[in-house]
């Protein structure tokens, strides 16, 4: 059983401080959604009002068609993963997971039975006396899962549970949550600052930043047609290029910066007039080092200054003559070595992958 | 070092162990030199001496017993008032917000501040006033009832003890803990029973401990609270005012023993259940363990115990008090018969002297011997009461 969880005019204020202000998002039922943010943009927050230890100071949270405002977090169909996880120490593994079972009155058998069986499903059978500080972190993690899924909630909303875990460890667990969330159907929100996390799981995505809402969308979406500078340069990385729209023709603009004009895409949402302020965009995979017989739309004019080797890609620093800075990436796969700090060198790009954008301020700033 | 150290102990238990000791000297009074017979009367029956006086012993006192008995009850009544109240204030300790947070946990601290004397009183001013009101009846008989008013006044400071050792536990809990339980659906009321109640139990029985130790041996607030009734450290006060009898190394002595043991066992439980817990640990890690290196057994040697010099002392002083006795049979009934004996043949003949001695009125009015000069020196004269066991 899943559930559509929609946030309608939700604000949150603590004083005169929005932690969250107009949020309108509606996640539908079985749907892997995630809120990815920089810390303290109000994800957590969010978070906490859709689970009900937080009242919106305005708006209204629905779950499943249903009004929740003055129902308690014991009372919602939801069930919430700490980013600490929370787990109960002076429990054994099985009591955790069937906690929820015992405060509803269930029987000793019948929690016995479905701590057994939740424990199939995240592959830790036979493991249900051990107590909490005996298993591994990732172990514990899964049980956080089993215990908030035991009572078949609706919704499951998670706050970054996977941020205390090593690398390996997250990426393994990023398929594992995947996979329960596909087998068990129902509607999760996940809460995230890493984009790889949000990316990788979700099948949409909203971007926040200082409680408002930048963009909801798919991954793909999101990470191609960004709707603002600060998703722009939050998802993945982005090279700004500063300029004025000096001409338009069709869906693309051209940018005229210190360094040279360009030609990039602008958003359907987002159109621009001659003689905007704007951002171009360009990501460091998509600028290349033309070979004979490519023709990019753009070219640029650069400086290497410095590199470093990632293992799949080879990342290069680079200066324009006005002193921009800019990075750009090559596969490992082809041959560098010719390139070193000093050369110059002459970049190409297509203006489909570049996107314009009117100026506002970036997540790197 | 190591001197210090002794020193330092010998300062903190001398006076313990002296008393400990006199507990076993059958003489009237406590002490160890002169040392008359190796004794457990005053453990039991004490002594009826030859003149008809009993001189009580830990087991024959009824006023110590009906002591213990009311400190029993107090105690029992103070820890039941005093761990909830002071649990509830703890909490609520965590629950207010950060401006008020400072004047609530001063005020919540403040009846440890107050000198005992005055809880004592003002609770029996109190107590004495709300029993008036009500002409005859239950709440005059309660606010007269010392028990009663005891129970108060020592839960009044005692509560904040118990209030400290809650506070200390909760400055360490998570409360997530608490979000989690409330999510997965659990009422405020099975949060606080299934989550909180267990992880402060530790605390609770602490406190309760606490709460009990220094029920028992409260006296400046007791005193005044008690009114007609005794406890055990009013009781023992009142005997020291009339003269210290070794009954009362007798029951120090108890006390002592009771203390220790209850040490003893509770460290060597908690001990085990480290040893239970680092075991589990231990397994565990085994388990995770790819390759064996960890799995080779650590043997311990054997180690000497570092209070072992401290303990071959009390052996070798032990046994040297011991062969004493022993050699000059200074134990038993025997012994006592003989010591009895002795005392009261001098009681005799010193009754003989002073009534040879007695001035007849020519001497009285300044005969031979010098008159009254002589009078003032009486004490004076070293052979007078030198052989004399004391007024028994």
């Amino acid at each position: 059983m899943s559930a559509d969880v929609e946030l309608s005019d939700v604000s949150v204020t603590f004083g005169s401080f929005y932690a969250a202000k107009n949020v309108n998002v509606k996640v539908n039922g079985g749907e892997f959604f995630s809120f990815l943010g920089p810390s303290g943009c109000g994800k957590t927050t969010l978070l906490r009002a859709i689970s009900g230890f937080q009242e919106p100071s305005e708006g209204k949270v629905l779950i499943d068609n249903k009004d929740m405002s003055g129902i308690g977090p014991n009372k919602r169909p939801t069930a919430l993963i700490f980013q600490n996880l929370a787990l109960f120490p002076l429990m054994s593994v099985s009591e955790n997971i069937a906690f929820s079972l015992e405060v509803r009155g269930v029987s000793k058998e019948e929690r016995k039975k479905r701590a057994d069986e939740l424990l199939e499903l995240i592959a830790l059978e036979g493991q249900g006396d051990k107590k909490v500080h005996q298993l591994s972190g990732g172990q514990k993690q899964r049980v956080a899962i089993a215990r908030a899924l035991a009572v078949e909630p609706k919704v499951l909303l998670l706050d970054e549970p996977l941020s205390a875990l090593d690398l390996k460890l997250r990426q393994r667990m990023r398929t594992e949550l995947r996979e329960i969330q596909k087998r068990v159907n129902i509607t999760f929100i996940y809460i995230t600052h890493d984009q790889g996390e949000a990316l990788t799981m979700s099948d949409r995505i909203a971007v926040m930043n200082e409680g408002e809402l930048e963009q909801i969308g798919k991954c793909d979406e999101v990470y191609n047609n960004p709707l603002t500078p600060f998703v722009a340069t939050f998802v993945g990385e982005n090279n700004p290029l500063y300029g004025k729209v000096t001409g338009i023709e069709g869906d693309k603009a051209k940018i005229e910066t210190a360094d040279g004009q360009y030609l990039a895409t602008m958003n359907e949402s987002k159109k621009l007039n001659i003689g905007d302020e704007s951002i171009a965009f360009v990501r460091p995979e998509s600028l290349f080092i033309p070979r004979d017989g490519d023709n990019f739309d753009n070219k640029i004019d650069v400086n290497i200054e410095s590199f470093e080797f990632e293992g799949n890609l080879k990342n290069f620093y680079a200066s324009l003559k006005s002193g921009a800075k800019i990075k750009f990436s090559v596969p490992n796969a082809i041959d560098t070595s010719s390139i070193t700090s000093g050369s110059s060198i002459v970049l190409g790009f297509e203006s489909s992958k570049s996107v314009i954008l009117p100026k506002a301020s970036l997540a790197i700033d | 070092m190591g001197i210090y150290i002794f020193i330092f102990f010998a300062y903190l238990f001398g006076p313990l162990i002296i008393m400990s000791i006199t507990a076993f000297n059958s003489a009237e009074f406590p002490s160890i030199t002169p040392w008359e017979c190796f004794s457990f009367r005053w453990f039991n029956e004490g002594k009826i001496a030859y003149d008809g006086q009993h001189l009580a012993g830990l087991l024959s006192d009824w006023r110590l017993h009906d002591g213990i008995i009311s400190s029993l009850i107090i105690g029992a009544g103070v820890v039941t008032l005093s761990v909830p109240i002071g649990m509830a204030a703890a909490i609520v300790l965590t629950q207010v917000r950060s401006q008020l947070r400072d004047i609530y946990y001063s005020i919540s601290i403040m009846p440890v501040l107050f000198p005992g004397v005055i809880i004592g009183i003002s609770t029996v001013v109190l107590w004495d006033r709300i029993a008036g009101l009500g002409g005859e009846g239950f709440i005059a008989d309660i606010g007269r009832n010392g028990i009663f008013l005891t129970i108060l006044a020592q839960t009044c400071f005692i509560s904040t003890y118990c209030f400290l050792i809650f506070v200390a536990r909760l400055q360490r809990f998570d409360q997530t803990q608490e979000e989690a339980a409330l999510d997965l659906g659990a009422s405020q009321t099975q949060v606080f029973f299934k989550i909180l109640v267990p992880y402060l139990s530790p605390a609770i029985a602490s406190a309760a401990v606490i709460a009990f130790l220094f029920s028992f041996e409260n006296y400046n607030t007791t005193v005044f609270s008690i009114l007609s009734d005794q406890t055990l450290t009013t009781v023992i006060a009142s005997k020291v005012r009339l003269g210290i009898s070794p009954a009362l190394s007798a029951l120090a002595l108890t006390i002592i023993a009771l203390t220790i043991i209850a040490a003893v066992t509770y460290e060597v439980l908690r001990r085990r259940a480290e040893k239970r817990y680092a075991e589990s640990q231990e397994k565990f890690v085994k388990e995770k363990a790819a390759d064996n290196r960890i799995n080779e057994k650590y043997k311990a040697g054997f180690r000497i115990p570092k209070g072992i010099t401290a303990i071959l002392l009390i052996v070798v002083f032990a046994t040297y008090g011991a062969t004493q006795i022993v050699k000059n049979d200074l134990y038993g009934q025997s012994c006592i018969d003989a010591a009895d004996k002795e005392k009261k043949s001098k009681f005799l003949e010193q009754l003989q002297t002073l009534e040879s001695n007695e001035l007849t009125d020519e001497e009285l009015s300044g005969g031979s011997l010098g008159g009254n000069q002589d009078y003032g020196d009486i004490f004076g004269d070293p052979s007078l009461f030198q052989d004399f066991g004391g007024f028994d």
